[in-house]
């Protein structure tokens, strides 16, 4: 990198995380700590069934003795401080209300903050073609489209009013991709989950539009501990697309989420997520979001497809893999990730991708962008099971480094059991060569255009994957980040 | 009038104690097409990396005025600003940018800087098919991200259509005839041939008399150790094609001594 | 002298009992530093304990099962009597070499054949040179293999009795290859650990290979270290045949450093075992390195092979290869798992690591995990793993020029192996390996 690149970039701020207002409305939270009167107390508000006030009680146990137990998880390339699970709040409500039944009784703060994020929730104003879930700390504030869904027989709503209106489906299909037994951060999930989103396309229907939920943390002291479902019935298609921010705060805040999909016999699940969290101070890595979240989806049916999409750029700390289970036959699993790290932000994060049925396919691309004193670790696992004949899998893992002080990893796990199976790995790391930068320079870019074209098209693979209305904003995300990425 | 003024440059390697260029004269009207040929490391390509604004290189003593202005104040994206356009002896690859969009992210840098509107996507598109048209360019390759899986003589053409693009004022041809088939080096010089104007002159850097053939220069300049040791008309390349660079290098020697 | 290990209790309290009651009498040990080495080894090997799955380093092989028979644990190794015709097949004729034979760890002199040396070379025993050449034992021993976050390598040090050693100085060249040739041999189920270590000097180059079977049908644990020194602009190619038959099992690991300019090459075959823990570890610490890891499988039966390489890039200006390629047949297990590291300010490192597996059947199973780790933005670092079957385009290409399916196979199987021998720079040995390799291919698809 070149002195006057470096010097640009060093003299861009770099606190332009646009999303780090707070917004003042009367809440009321759960008491710090987690013990059965919270989860008591988060069932009730939420005004659940019996079962499944039982069903998180089972987990409630089952956390409470893994984390007294001390539990921790030490085999990612990660260094920060396990989150003191009793010191926070589980639960954070608008006064009066943990759901609201129409958009009139939303409050204007609320709905105001939305629109700063540039999430109108009125239908009129709304991107068209998009229906957005918005949740705003343990609460689903809006659901637009909902009329519209329902015509096609698309259930898309909140994770508590899918409890209560269609619990058989709920109770079927929850915790059988992601049992709560499934690690610490899916186990305390299941105790505590406040909402999310519930996602069910008949039969034979493609979703006529891209479903959409929108996540923010707002209260301090608390957590984000949603919960998302999707199935998808044979036949169906339905693409989704989450996105998530944060206010600037000095303490760390968790975010422990669960998704489950569930792609019956030739459906298709396309889920795409831009996790924009706060990063925390990008001089003094202080605060920022612990975004530890297990996301898996089970290609139940032949010929099923989940495909799993993300634009990681928040978050002090990211740990993830979005699986695919390919138990059907001829299903296939895709994974395409750029994960970009700097100031002092830490990511490990991959997939995993289980052959069990037979030809079963699996894509796996994913680029890594590191700057400043970031690390960021790819890690991934291919498991081809014993009766998974004629499995393939391509996995391209590569790695960006923007500056000397930056670290980026690569560990992928790949486990063949089956003679058939056909697997396929290759990463790399390097760096924005110079000579590219003089190419661009030569053809009249500076030095801010030039880098952000070569990033982009590193990433290309990947954006390409995304819906195109959200594509837009990746590549605007990844923009803003890199100013002032390189020291 | 003077589009390009070259006195008494001397260039070394950026932090190392080497010389390449030991006193470059030279002076190129626009409307003009200059050649210059000499023997591998004679320092041709550093001359052209030097107008260009290569950061490898620092500028010991001497100067280049473009337009009779100092040229090396300017950063390499500003000389571009400014209409000079070096086609790479080894065009990079840039993974995953678009022809598209890299091209166009230049034109409109290389328009704002002239003080011209940006083109609507619709005049850039029309604009690029037709030029590649003109380049005898696969319009498919505009299509796949810059230079990457280009074949050699692809890289080379690309180059020349990305000038005619960005329709400098100052063209420098790094040894873009070399390692082109026949066909390849045709299609390059008619390239050339047809950009060729009044108001835009061309430093074409080679190491063989062939392309000369198809591209007539005004004028041909040797050079040999760093420096300009002889310059000529057209018929200078059919001699050193016949002799070799061997009796320049030999004068040159009797004219110091 | 020799300790039976008692299989009631903890396999880790067996080991730091019987160094107890080996206590002071253990080792050629008059040296101090290497005495208190041999305590902190103990106490590290205690802390550690032995390794289970739990540990990423050894998620896919476990040892704990196969460590814990009642071996018997000599100190000072008695040597059994070896016929010169009981090592006969084991001798690579052709293959015109320093030979030395090692029968459970200890240099056999009456069959070994040194031949003559390059004045100043010294090939002998570990026991031999620390008597004979104290500085030079004192400078490199202990240096390379680290045992802080090795319990095999403590152990290995705590017990260190004897093994080969090699020092090459400064600017000689040894022409002909050094041959050390293990062998076990005895009734008993043995557990052993050799400990070799080998000194090239600035600007010298050598060659070394070792070969190691089994004359014996008992149960051996051996735990073998290895350390290398290659100074600057030295070169050493170091081989490792390893084929001691199913009943043997060993963590061999090898340490090498080099400095500026060298060239540091290890080529590592395993035709059969137990369990084979291979780790390689080499240190460029020195600008202008190249390091070259090359290894090969040839999987059969119920046999686990696991091989581990970290290639630690700490200066600026390096290059590193590594090519590890399994063939693995009936119930084989093969691990891969190869990690480059560069550190902060290591600048311009070009490092390459690929691994690529053949599995024939069901039952064979490959687990592969190549892991880069990256602190220095300005370095083209990469890695491959591929697993599948013979290409079955080639196999067509072959069978319509007339070759039977079998043969194109077996031809595809071989061609898939050369990419490795290829690597082998003496030709006696290269093909020695390929005739292994041609003969235990020659049944295969039958």
């Amino acid at each position: 990198m070149s002195t006057s690149e470096t010097e640009y970039l060093k003299g861009k701020a770099s606190e332009d995380y646009k999303h780090g207002f707070y917004t003042d409305i009367e809440t009321e939270k759960a008491p710090k700590g987690l013990t059965e009167d919270v989860v008591r107390y988060i069932s009730h508000r939420k005004d659940e069934p019996e079962w499944l006030l039982n069903w998180r009680l089972k987990a409630f146990r089952h956390v409470r003795d893994r984390i007294d137990s001390g539990e921790t998880i030490d085999w990612a390339h990660l260094d920060y401080e396990a989150p003191k699970f009793d010191e926070i709040s589980y639960f954070s409500a608008p006064k009066d209300k943990a759901s609201y039944d129409s958009l009139d009784d939303v409050p204007d703060e609320i709905l105001e903050t939305f629109e700063r994020l540039g999430i109108p929730l009125e239908e009129q104003k709304a991107l068209t073609g998009v229906a957005v879930d918005a949740v705003m700390d343990s609460v689903s504030v809006a659901t637009t489209f909902k009329e519209k869904l329902k015509e096609k027989g698309v259930i898309f709503k909140s994770f508590g009013e899918a409890a209560r209106d269609h619990p058989e489906i709920v109770r079927e299909y929850m915790g059988t991709v992601v049992p709560y037994t499934d690690n610490l951060y899916a186990a305390l999930n299941s105790a505590v989950f406040s909402d999310g989103s519930f996602v069910y396309v008949p039969e034979g229907v493609t979703c006529p539009m891209e479903l959409s939920t929108y996540f923010r943390i707002n209260e301090a002291g608390t957590g984000q501990f949603e919960r998302t479902l999707i199935v998808a019935e044979p036949g169906a298609y339905v693409s989704y697309l989450e996105g998530c921010t944060a206010p600037m705060r000095k303490e760390n805040q968790l975010h422990a989420a669960v998704v489950e999909l569930i792609a019956h016999e030739d459906a298709e699940i396309k889920y795409s997520t831009i996790q924009n969290w706060y990063p925390g101070d990008p001089d003094t890595g202080e605060g920022g979001v612990y975004n530890l979240v297990t996301k898996r989806g089970l290609c139940k049916g032949d010929n099923s497809k989940i495909s799993w999409t993300q634009l990681e750029t928040g978050s002090a700390v990211t740990q993830k893999y979005p699986s695919v289970i390919l138990a059907g036959d001829d299903s296939v699993g895709e994974f395409y990730s750029v994960a970009f790290t700097k100031g002092h932000q830490q990511a490990d994060t991959g997939t995993k991708m289980q052959h069990i049925g037979k030809n079963t396919k699996s894509t796996i691309i994913s680029k890594g962008i590191s700057a400043d004193v970031a690390d960021n670790s790819y890690r991934g696992q291919v498991k081809v099971s014993k009766n998974a004949d004629n499995a393939r899998n391509f996995s391209q893992c590569d790695s960006m480094l923007l500056g000397p002080d930056c670290g980026a990893h690569t560990y992928p796990y790949i486990e063949s059991n089956n003679p058939t199976a056909q697997i396929e790995h290759e990463a790399t790391t390097s760096k924005v060569g110079d000579d590219q930068m003089f190419y661009c320079h030569q053809r009249g870019l500076g030095e801010e255009e030039a880098l952000k074209l070569i990033v982009n098209g590193f990433c290309q693979e990947v954006l390409q994957e995304l819906p195109m209305e959200f594509a837009v904003e990746a590549k605007e995300l990844l923009d803003i980040e890199l100013e002032g990425s390189v020291g | 009038m003077a589009l390009l003024e070259i006195e008494n440059l001397h260039v070394g390697v950026e932090g190392e104690d080497i010389h390449i260029l030991k006193g470059v004269d030279l002076t190129l009207d626009t409307g003009d097409l200059h050649a210059i040929m000499g023997p591998n490391g004679s320092g041709k390509s550093t001359l052209a990396s030097v107008i260009a604004g290569r950061e490898e290189y620092e500028v010991l003593d001497g100067e280049i005025r473009y337009d009779g202005d100092d040229l090396l104040e300017l950063e390499p994206e500003e000389r571009a600003e400014e209409g000079i356009f070096l086609a790479f002896q080894y065009p990079v690859e840039l993974p995953g940018v678009s022809m598209t969009n890299f091209l166009k992210e230049a034109v409109n840098a290389v328009r704002e800087a002239r003080g011209q509107d940006e083109l609507s996507s619709a005049e850039f598109l029309q604009q690029m098919r037709e030029r590649a048209d003109m380049m005898g360019l696969d319009a498919d390759l505009t299509k796949r991200s810059v230079n990457e899986g280009f074949s050699g003589g692809e890289k080379k053409r690309n180059e020349i259509f990305q000038l005619a693009m960005l329709e400098p004022r100052l063209a420098i041809l790094d040894e873009t005839d070399s390692g082109l088939d026949i066909d390849a080096l045709k299609n390059v010089a008619d390239g050339v041939n047809k950009l060729r104007d009044e108001d835009r002159g061309f430093l074409v850097i080679t190491h063989y008399e062939r392309i000369l053939q198809y591209i007539v220069p005004d004028r041909i300049h040797v050079m040999m150790d760093g420096k300009v040791v002889r310059s000529g008309d057209k018929d200078l390349a059919q001699q050193l094609e016949e002799h070799g660079y061997e009796w320049i290098r030999e004068e040159a020697a009797a004219a110091a001594a | 002298m020799s300790t039976a290990l008692d299989t009631d209790v903890r396999p880790e309290d067996r080991f730091i009992s019987a160094f107890e009651v080996n206590h002071g009498q253990a080792l050629n040990g008059t040296n101090a530093s290497i005495a208190q080495q041999r305590e902190d080894a103990i106490e590290r090997f205690s802390a550690l304990g032995i390794p289970t799955n739990s540990l990423e380093a050894w998620k896919y092989t476990d040892i704990s099962k196969i460590i814990d028979r009642p071996y018997a644990l000599p100190l000072a190794p008695e040597v059994p009597s070896v016929d010169p015709s009981d090592i006969a097949p084991f001798t690579i004729d052709d293959m015109d070499a320093h030979r030395v034979v090692l029968v459970n760890g200890r240099v056999d002199p009456s069959l070994s054949d040194l031949g003559d040396l390059p004045s100043g070379v010294v090939v002998s025993s570990l026991t031999q040179a620390g008597d004979a050449h104290p500085d030079i034992v004192e400078a490199h021993y202990g240096q390379y293999a680290d045992f802080e976050d090795e319990a095999l390598t403590a152990l290995n040090t705590a017990f260190v009795q004897d093994g080969a050693f090699v020092y090459v100085p400064s600017g000689t060249v040894v022409e002909k290859p050094i041959f050390f040739l293990h062998v076990t041999a005895g009734q008993e189920d043995l557990f052993l650990q050799p400990r070799h270590l080998f000194v090239v000097e600035d600007g010298a180059i050598a060659r070394i290979v070792e070969a190691q079977h089994s004359l014996t049908d008992a149960h051996t644990f051996t735990n073998t270290v290895t350390e290398t020194f290659v100074g600057e602009r030295a070169n050493l190619e170091h081989y490792l045949v390893q084929d001691e038959g199913p009943n043997a099992s060993q963590v061999h690991t090898r340490a090498g450093q080099q400095k500026d300019d060298s060239v540091y090459s290890t080529n590592t075959v395993t035709f059969s075992g137990e369990v084979v823990r291979n780790n390689a570890n080499i240190e460029a610490d020195g600008s202008f390195c190249e390091s070259n890891l090359y290894g090969l499988c040839i999987g059969k039966e119920d046999m686990h092979v696991d091989n581990h390489t970290q290639m630690n890039h700490v200066q600026p200006d390096c290059n590193s290869n590594e090519l590890y390629k399994h063939v693995l047949n009936d119930e084989s297990t093969a691990v891969f798992n190869g990690k480059v590291l560069v550190t902060r300010g290591s600048q311009r490192i070009d490092a390459y690591q690929q691994n690529d597996t053949i599995v024939l059947t069901h039952d064979a199973n490959i687990y592969t995990k190549p892991e880069l780790e990256i602190y220095a933005d300005d370095v083209v670092c990469s890695h491959g793993a591929t697993t599948g079957q013979v290409d079955e385009e080639g196999v067509f290409y072959l069978r319509s020029r007339g070759l039977s399916e079998r043969r194109a196979r077996i031809l595809m199987l071989q061609a898939f192996c050369d990419e490795v021998l290829s690597e082998y720079k003496i030709d006696a040995l290269r093909n020695h390996i390929t005739e292994k390799i041609r003969q235990r291919f020659a049944n295969y698809f039958s």
